[in-house]
């Protein structure tokens, strides 16, 4: 079966600083994948390459069969594919919880609007705040902010979702509400690369834990045998590290 | 039918616009009257001196509004240029932006009006002859003053686009191109609503500066307001009173505009929760 996302050698300097080295990775369709790694280590540079918020030096990247190159064409096709959810949400301020959800539908999938109105509302149906959609993001909390984030995102009804740390700006006990979205979207069967440390989510249904270090893939595995069994003693002082 | 209604609202606001701005100035007219008489000028010369003040003063308000208009514009492209990737964007809006903000806005009219022409004149060469009236009809004081002003405003409103596109997140744009948006739609749904209400108030803040500084085009004998209020002295031989009046009106002017701003930013603010 061919990979829905496809990485082969990626490299990437910022400057002079290596922070991809010779990535190779390939994601099924369907695949639940959980990065973790030290700060710094080039976990969210990684996943920002697959929807080109940052280029790559060598190698290729395919997403869904299309291939990421400058042209322009492509770059629009695989964001159209791609839903990303970032740590500090980056709703639209100015912009009730509709609006922003039905913004992309509306200009870039070019559905009317009671179309993107409707399956924005089945969506904040889906993360528990469909009470909230007349509000502006100011007013909400931050595990709702998150959760009109992801629904945004899935609005363009993707066929990947990237999260960046998407629960690292949250106060602990909006954590889980966030989380619960997501364990439930992955269920649902989407495709998703998640940079997070909760391991309880990705015990829970990740299909596959990539441990990152210095820009290179240190490990893969199941989590439990990640978690538990790293192979890896640079995995094993990461895990030590975090679990205390 | 949303069109037809934004066209009716156009067509209403217009006419409410051009009322307003007839009985603004006879306002000015009657008041300048009224001021003129209980301070003794000859009574016979009030209406001839009333009326060629409010003449002055509505040149003045007529060059800062087109000015203004252009000198957005202009802004709003050397803005955005000066923040280009490219080069061939970005260095002449930044040599433009450096020329203008550091050279007086007094040379800056003075070049227009004397030096112009003789820097256009080539031009007019070939233009002459398909029916263009002579360059020096063209580049009169009023024209003049009006590309040195646009000019000049629209440097500095670059400066206040830059930065208020700048102030808006890189998350934003980040956010916004990930949901597949393209460059220009981020510009025109994200980043310019929100910029606005950070560049409004500086904006109207150089259009106000423009009003006052438009005073200088008195120097190539553009009968503005302060022109007026000098030819007046020079047969009255009263500068206190009529200076008075000149600063009176200058003050009238600024504080509606700045009572328009304050308007402006609530209706701004009211769109939309703060950030
Ligand atoms: N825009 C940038 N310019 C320069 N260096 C960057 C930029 N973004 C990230 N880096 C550097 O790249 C490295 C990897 O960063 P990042 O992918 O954010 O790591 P992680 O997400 O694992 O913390 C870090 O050393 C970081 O300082
Ligand atoms: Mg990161």
């Amino acid at each position: 079966m061919e990979a829905i996302i496809h990485m082969e050698n990626v490299n990437k300097w910022f400057g002079s600083l290596h922070v991809l080295k010779d990535i190779n990775l390939d994601v099924q369709k369907g695949e639940v994948v959980v990065v973790i790694g030290p700060s710094g280590s080039g976990k969210s540079t990684l996943i920002r390459t697959i929807n080109r918020l940052e280029e790559i030096q060598k190698g290729r990247i395919v997403v869904d069969g299309i291939e990421l190159n400058r042209d322009v064409r492509n770059i629009d096709a695989v964001r159209k594919e791609v839903g990303m959810v970032f740590q500090s949400f980056n709703l639209f301020p100015h912009m009730t919880v509709l609006e922003n959800i039905t913004l992309a539908p509306r200009i870039v999938r070019k559905w009317p609007r009671e179309k993107a109105e409707q399956i924005a509302m089945e969506l904040l149906e889906r993360v528990d705040i469909a009470d909230q959609a007349e509000k502006y993001p100011a007013q909400l909390s931050g595990g709702q902010q998150q959760r009109v984030a992801i629904a945004r995102a899935l609005a363009m009804q993707p066929k990947i979702m990237l999260f960046d740390e998407p629960t690292s700006a949250l106060d602990p006990e909006m954590v889980g509400e966030v989380l619960d979205a997501m364990k439930e979207l992955a269920r649902s069967g989407m495709t998703m690369l998640v940079v997070t440390h909760e391991m309880g989510f990705a015990r829970e249904v990740a299909d596959r834990v990539i441990f990152m270090d210095m820009g290179e893939i240190i490990e893969e595995g199941e989590p439990d045998q990640v978690f538990s069994n790293p192979r890896h003693e640079r995995t094993q002082a990461f895990l030590a590290r975090i679990l205390h | 039918m949303r069109v037809l209604k934004a066209l009716a609202w156009s067509v209403v606001a217009l006419a409410a616009l051009a009322v307003g701005y007839v009985v603004f100035f006879d306002g000015i007219e009657a008041v300048l009257r009224w001021y003129f008489t209980v301070t003794n000028f000859t009574a016979s010369k009030v209406p001839n001196f009333a009326h060629n003040l409010r003449l002055g003063a509505e040149v003045t308000i007529k060059l800062t509004v087109i000015s203004s208009i252009t000198g957005l514009i202009l802004g709003l492209f050397a803005g955005i240029a000066r923040l280009s990737k490219n080069p061939l964007f970005r260095w002449p809006a930044q040599f433009y932006v450096w020329v203008i903000r550091g050279t007086p806005l007094l040379v800056q009219i003075l070049f227009a009006y004397n030096a112009l022409p003789f820097l256009l004149e080539p031009l007019w060469k070939y233009l002459q002859p398909l029916g263009v009236p002579p360059i020096q009809d063209v580049l009169t004081p009023y024209w003049a003053a009006f590309i040195a002003l646009s000019v000049n405003v629209g440097a500095y409103n670059a400066e206040v686009i830059r930065a208020g596109i700048q102030a808006i997140a890189k998350g934003q744009w980040e956010a916004a191109m990930s949901l597949g948006m393209r460059p220009f739609q981020v510009m025109r749904y994200i980043i310019v609503p929100q910029a606005i209400k950070i560049v409004v108030p500086p904006l109207v803040n150089n259009v106000i500066a423009l009003l006052k500084d438009s005073s200088l085009a008195s120097v190539i004998t553009l009968l503005e307001l302060v022109h007026q209020g000098q030819r007046m002295i020079s047969i009255t031989f009263r500068p206190v009173e009529v200076y008075i009046a000149v600063a009176a009106i200058y003050l009238i002017l600024t504080t509606v505009l700045t009572f328009f701003t304050d308007w402006l930013e609530r209706a701004l603010a009211r769109r939309g929760a703060a950030v």
